[in-house]
């Protein structure tokens, strides 16, 4: 290695048996194993990162379940008795993270601790979905969470049974299973995953208007309110005095880029809310920050989960479609180069209808999609990114989902990821790659864009830190302040 | 315009006739009877929602001998109407409403024009809503009201429930209060607006 940051690439998680995906046996070669590629760490890059408890050593997972039964325990439970009925709400992307088992440790310990502290033992998971109706299920078995809450667990997907719930914008709808217990506590992450959708307005919240909502809510969010608005959705379902009847806490896996920092549980879900808020930009901002910096590259897709969110450092493909933008800038940044109001916004011709809407980050200069599920609408990317699938198979699946009959329609296939790679290579004229494999701790990538990333990242951390954040944080109305609890907090 | 690959089949010793599959469905092409579900493939579009909410998995999503397509001719009918009444309904007519199938406002105003008067019948004509079939149900049924159709979802289905609010019917005192928090209302409704106006070249 060149560098003294660059390290060996860190091996991603294997592939997964699912409806969404190919069979495993057919991902025959990773992206990160062939020459030429490399890894960073994060806290190395960017050296001011918290320390996280996971990934660590052979016990990390264990230090985290009693962070988090210590932190659930300063949580005021006295609102439920004994005899009532609690419904744990989790989201799917929880289990996409760090491999998936921090956050089913959180669920065990939300439950451990409700039994202890009250004595109910009424305790039921429901788990939402986004699009996949059912993913949560998968992961409720795959991390036994169904014999963990005695069998009382269940997805709950959008096109379910809903309940109106009257706001004070009118009717919103949300899923009647998600409200079917006398309490519900709010289980969920700092990851920002969709800065493109939330645009870090409200993420924790989010969840209300998303996976616990009904098909109607969640086209509110994306179809009737506005790109900078849209949020307001869940804010809205969030405040009624049906959820506030119903709500005990919240309880959130902290997670940066790095890893698992810790967790946040709080009576006041706003709270968390504002503490999310800043490792959102603080943390993951300068990852975001720093992938605006890539001139040009080949990004890989090479993780199980739908293609815009594969993620790499913590930063999804989608939002690295959008990196040419500042994400986090609600003024300068109305629509992002990628988010579903700028998708509807393109022509029957593939332009936008406004001149000022921005284009796809134009320094991706191809997308080899070597491992990544369907079950998410993916073809405004492989129109507008050129794109090389790995594999007919994996081709055949996305040409046959209801999603994606038109992903294929602009891709074009490769029979190994070998030929892909030489083919992105020799057509693009790159040797920069980024890999977003869900690399633990650091990510993977050429050694000749970790050159480009080491050299960029000490000005983009003080430009986070001095520029941007205070402008960030004042669009968002958080007092920066809250900054000094959170440190204190850790 | 969508091209149907798949058709859902159902295994009848597995299915309970619970009738989960029946309330999901967004064209109603299963039903229960004789408490067995039954699928007609000629409308099946393949969104696999009945598959996915199955409590016994008795529903598979297969291939298609012969897929077909659907979709309305847009170009058959008067622009303007097309214009006017996306428009009534704060869309372009060029604006994609289901991001799953592509098809654009323009296409369900057509099937409107056409006849379609419930969010089934526009989605069996055009394929919308039979993707994800989540994100597009408001503007469908935006453009349903513009239309002049009166909206009554199926008290015994979870299809659809009802339409929602939207930019331009936000109270003021509810801007007020959430503003500082960043929502940018009043800027996103006028990014909306604009958006509406917009002719292409094609259409001027």
């Amino acid at each position: 290695m060149s560098n003294k940051l660059m390290h060996p690439p860190i091996m991603p998680i294997a592939p997964k048996p699912s409806q969404y995906g190919i069979d495993p046996s057919l991902v025959k070669k990773r992206v990160a194993e062939m020459p030429g590629m490399c890894s960073l760490k994060l806290s190395e890059l960017f050296p001011e990162l918290p320390d996280v408890i996971y990934p660590g050593g052979p016990n990390a997972l264990d230090e985290l379940y009693e962070v988090a039964k210590a932190e659930l325990r300063k949580v005021d439970m006295s609102m439920i008795q004994p005899d009532q009925s609690v419904n744990v709400l989790a989201s799917h992307h929880g289990f996409t993270l760090l491999g998936g088992h921090p956050y089913a440790i959180l669920l065990k310990a939300i439950r451990d601790v409700v039994i202890e502290k009250t004595g109910c033992k009424n305790i039921r998971l429901r788990a939402g979905v986004g699009m996949r109706f059912r993913e949560t299920e998968e992961y409720m078995k795959r991390y036994g969470l169904d014999t963990y809450y005695e069998g009382k667990v269940k997805g709950v997907a959008p096109v379910d049974e809903g309940i109106p719930i009257e706001t004070e914008v009118g009717t919103l709808y949300g899923i009647k299973a998600v409200y079917d217990a006398d309490w519900i506590i709010h289980a969920h992450h700092t990851d920002v995953r969709e800065v493109h959708f939330h645009r870090q307005i409200d993420k924790a919240v989010k969840p209300f208007s998303m996976s616990y909502a009904r098909i109607e809510s969640r086209s509110t969010y994306h179809q009737n309110l506005g790109p900078r608005a849209a949020n307001f959705t869940a804010r809205a379902i969030f405040e009624s005095d049906f959820v506030q009847s119903k709500f005990a806490f919240g309880a959130f896996l902290n997670v940066g880029p790095h890893g698992v920092i810790g967790v946040d549980a709080d009576n006041d879900l706003y709270a968390i809310n504002d503490r999310a808020t800043f490792i959102g930009c603080q943390l993951y901002g300068k990852v975001m920050t720093l992938f605006g910096e890539i001139d040009e590259c080949i990004a890989v897709l090479d993780f199980p989960c739908p293609v815009p969110y594969v993620f790499s450092a913590g930063v999804i493909y989608a939002n690295f479609t959008g990196a040419n933008t500042d994400l986090y800038d609600m003024e300068a940044t109305p629509l992002p180069g990628y988010t579903w109001y700028t998708e509807a916004f393109y022509t029957k011709k593939g332009k936008p209808l406004l001149k000022e809407i921005p284009l796809l980050n134009p320094a991706i200069k191809m997308c080899v999609h070597n491992y990544s599920w369907t079950g998410y609408p993916s073809a405004f990317f492989s129109e507008h990114i050129p794109t090389v699938v790995v594999g007919a198979e994996q081709a055949k699946l996305f040409d046959t989902e209801p999603m994606n009959i038109k992903y294929m329609d602009h891709a074009v296939i490769a029979k190994t990821t070998e030929g892909a790679m030489k083919f992105a290579y020799s057509t693009t004229g790159t040797d920069k790659v980024i890999i977003f494999d869900g690399a633990m701790g650091g990510l993977n990538c050429s050694e000749s864009l970790a050159e480009l990333l080491i050299e960029k990242a000490p000005a983009v951390s003080e430009r986070v830190e001095k520029e941007l954040m205070p402008k960030w944080f004042r669009q968002r109305g958080v007092d920066m302040s809250v900054l000094d609890k959170l440190n204190q907090k850790h | 315009m969508k091209r149907v690959t798949l058709k859902a089949v159902v295994d009848q010793d597995l299915c309970i006739g619970c009738k989960v599959c029946e309330k999901v469905c967004p064209v109603y092409a299963i039903s229960v009877t004789g408490r067995k579900a039954h699928s007609d493939s000629d409308k099946c579009m393949a969104c696999a929602n009945c598959a996915d909410r199955c409590p016994r998995y008795a529903i598979k999503m297969v291939e298609r001998e012969e897929p077909f397509e659907v979709g309305v001719d847009v170009s058959k009918f008067d622009y303007e109407k097309i214009r006017t009444l996306c428009e009534k309904a704060h869309l372009n007519p060029e604006q994609v409403v289901c991001y799953c199938v592509g098809t654009r406002a323009e296409e369900i105003a057509a099937a409107l024009l056409a006849g379609a008067t419930t969010p089934e019948e526009v989605s069996a004509m055009t394929g919308a809503r039979t993707g994800c079939t989540i994100e597009c149900i408001q503007p469908v049924l935006r453009l349903i009201q513009a239309a002049g159709n009166e909206l009554h979802p199926n008290p015994d289905g979870w299809q659809w429930y009802g339409v929602t609010v939207t930019a331009w019917d936000i109270p003021e005192e509810v801007k007020e209060k959430y503003n500082s928090r960043g929502f940018y209302f009043d800027e996103d409704r006028e990014l909306l607006d604009k958006i509406v106006k917009v002719r292409t070249d094609e259409e001027a």
